[in-house]
């Protein structure tokens, strides 16, 4: 079947956002061409406008649609504590929470030399220099509990040590309101491992 | 345990049977591609929730149906439990006294089953990753945490020799990357020695024991685990093997930065094998090398039983033929009393006929079995 070219570009277009294949590009692309133009319109300057108006916030490298970002710019919160998260969607999950007070630090990545992500590739010249300029007293390591994130806590603490600035890494074990007995062995073991004295 | 009967529908190239099984031992005879394997799999599959030759669950359904239905009645010290495992395109449904199971890891072990194939008879004489995937499998059977930790070996493993081979060493932050993930390596290298080393001690004696009777006294089977650092011994603590790692890891790291290549660590170990003091490996016969294989199978057994409580199921998958007379008597009657044994063959012509009398016998055809009485 041959598509006239603007459909084929549409469905191109389409096949470039993750999970989708080819027939749901189709049919997303025919379902398009018969939507009203006035929504046609306002998707594409949603698209549009999410790439050019959002920015990374200068300081905790969030995405953002002003600079800085309104928790860097929120004079309510505790500027000597820093969360560093791998993703923009773990500050989401952090603020859900409403505890933490503190601010971020988005790292975009982890590293790994399999993809051939290093240090450079990742914003962590971004967070050194913040820890130069700020009164930063603790830096909260909250990278994902997998080997790369775990690496990343690793390499970071050891950068941030000789700077005398307190490292911490976030606590893995069982999940709240759960019993024990459900738990797998695995989050059993590590839950068991950070014990800590009562 | 042992089970009381085992039932099929539409699996592989059964539309519906229902056999009962005795105690002890259960011969099924047939001509090759009658279904004497397809037999033995549902078995497995009703203990295991998975296949022994397949990850394709769908392989298992027979041609042209929607599902696979296996259903079994497990006697246990603790009662009988009737099993039951639907297959069907959409996955697979765990029922165990007819409460269904959502998590597979509540029905896996409910029943428990040794199989044993004319594969395994390669653990000895193949490669070392042969045997490292059969002590990475058994430990894994008694320790669920030790296959989470060996793929997070195998995650920094891949991270590691991606550094090394792309590297330029004079960096700073790719040597404190090495650091890094040799740090992770050591941590996970000596947890799973450690493991293994403890396994290959329990599994020295049973496998001696199991391999005397076999061989009615006449070999003595020794083994022992060869580690890539050299200097780990089974009494050590698990600080102790860390030690060793960190500084066999400081020693060869320049050779590895040439070679842009991890060189040691639990991916490179082994297990020696060697019947009276001699390598079984390099000088055995080939019925020593079978022998060896089965006897650390069959270890498997006894520590199952050990971990469990009670004797697991053992399949042989027409693995009689390939012995000799008097290893399959043996074979037979060391297990006969305790172990449920359900094995297959094409014929009993080379079986000792005492076993087989005993035994109850079946005869398979065409995906039909006959219980034979003579």
């Amino acid at each position: 079947m041959h598509y006239p070219e603007p459909i084929a570009k549409l469905i191109d277009s389409f096949m470039k956002l993750p999970g989708i294949g080819p027939k749901t590009a189709t049919r997303l692309a025919f379902y398009v061409v018969e939507m009203k133009d006035d929504d046609v319109l306002e998707f594409g300057r949603a698209l549009v406008n999410a790439k050019r108006q959002l920015t990374y916030c200068s300081e905790c490298q969030n995405i953002t649609d002003r600079d800085p970002c309104y928790i860097c710019n929120d004079s309510s919160r505790d500027r000597s504590t820093i969360c560093v998260v791998q993703d923009p969607k773990d500050v989401v999950a952090m603020e859900k929470m409403k505890e933490y007070r503190g601010l971020y630090h988005v790292l975009h990545g982890a590293l790994s030399p399999v993809d051939g992500i290093g240090p450079e590739d990742i914003k962590v010249t971004e967070l050194i220099q913040r820890l130069k300029n700020e009164e930063i007293k603790e830096v909260i390591l909250a990278t994902d509990p997998t080997i790369e994130g775990e690496a990343t806590a690793m390499y970071l603490s050891r950068l941030i040590k000789p700077s005398g600035i307190k490292t911490s890494r976030i606590a893995h074990g069982l999940p709240m309101g759960g019993d024990l007995e459900y738990a797998d062995e695995v989050t059993l073991s590590k839950a068991i491992e950070g014990r800590r004295e009562l | 345990m042992y089970l009381e009967n085992i039932k099929v529908k539409q699996f592989r190239n059964y539309t519906e049977l229902d056999v009962a099984l005795s105690k002890g031992i259960n011969v099924f005879i047939g001509e090759n591609a009658q279904g004497k394997t397809n037999l033995l799999e549902a078995v497995y599959v009703l203990g295991m929730a998975k296949s022994h030759r397949t990850s394709h669950d769908k392989e298992l359904i027979q041609w042209g149906r929607n599902y696979a239905k296996i259903e079994g009645k497990v006697n246990k010290k603790s009662g009988t439990i009737p099993l039951e495992l639907t297959i069907s395109k959409k996955g697979k449904k765990a029922k165990a006294n007819h409460i269904e199971r959502k998590k597979l890891s509540q029905y896996v072990g409910l029943c428990n089953v040794v199989m044993f194939t004319p594969d395994d008879l390669q653990l000895v004489k193949g490669s070392p990753s042969l045997r490292r995937r059969f002590i990475d499998m058994e430990i894994g059977q008694i320790q669920p945490v030790y296959l989470h930790r060996l793929s997070q070996y195998q995650k920094v493993l891949e991270q590691r020799n991606a550094l090394l081979k792309n590297a330029d060493g004079s960096d700073r932050s790719v040597q404190s990357m090495l650091d890094i993930l040799t740090a992770q390596m050591i941590e996970l290298a000596a947890d799973l020695v450690h493991r293994r080393l403890r396994f290959i001690r329990l599994l020295r004696d049973w496998a001696a024991d199991i391999h005397q009777s076999i061989t009615d006294g006449r070999e003595r089977l020794s083994m022992d685990y060869r580690s890539s650092v050299g200097d780990v011994s089974e009494d050590m603590e698990l600080s102790r093997i860390k030690e060793v790692y960190e500084k066999a890891f400081a020693d060869v790291r320049k050779k590895e930065m040439e070679r842009g290549l991890t060189l040691i660590g639990p991916h490179r170990d082994d297990l020696d094998l060697a019947v009276n003091d001699k390598n079984v490996q390099t000088y055995g016969s080939q019925g020593q090398q079978r022998t060896t294989a089965l006897s650390l199978k069959l270890a498997e057994i006894e520590l199952i039983a050990d971990e469990v409580g009670e004797y697991p199921l053992l399949l042989l998958d027409d693995v009689l033929s390939e012995l000799d007379d008097v290893r399959q008597t043996h074979l037979l009657s060391t297990f006969k009393e305790r172990v449920q044994t359900i094995v297959t063959t094409t014929s009993v012509a080379g079986i000792d006929h005492e076993m087989i009398r005993e035994a109850r016998s079946y005869r398979v055809k065409n995906g039909e079995i006959v219980e034979t009485v003579d």
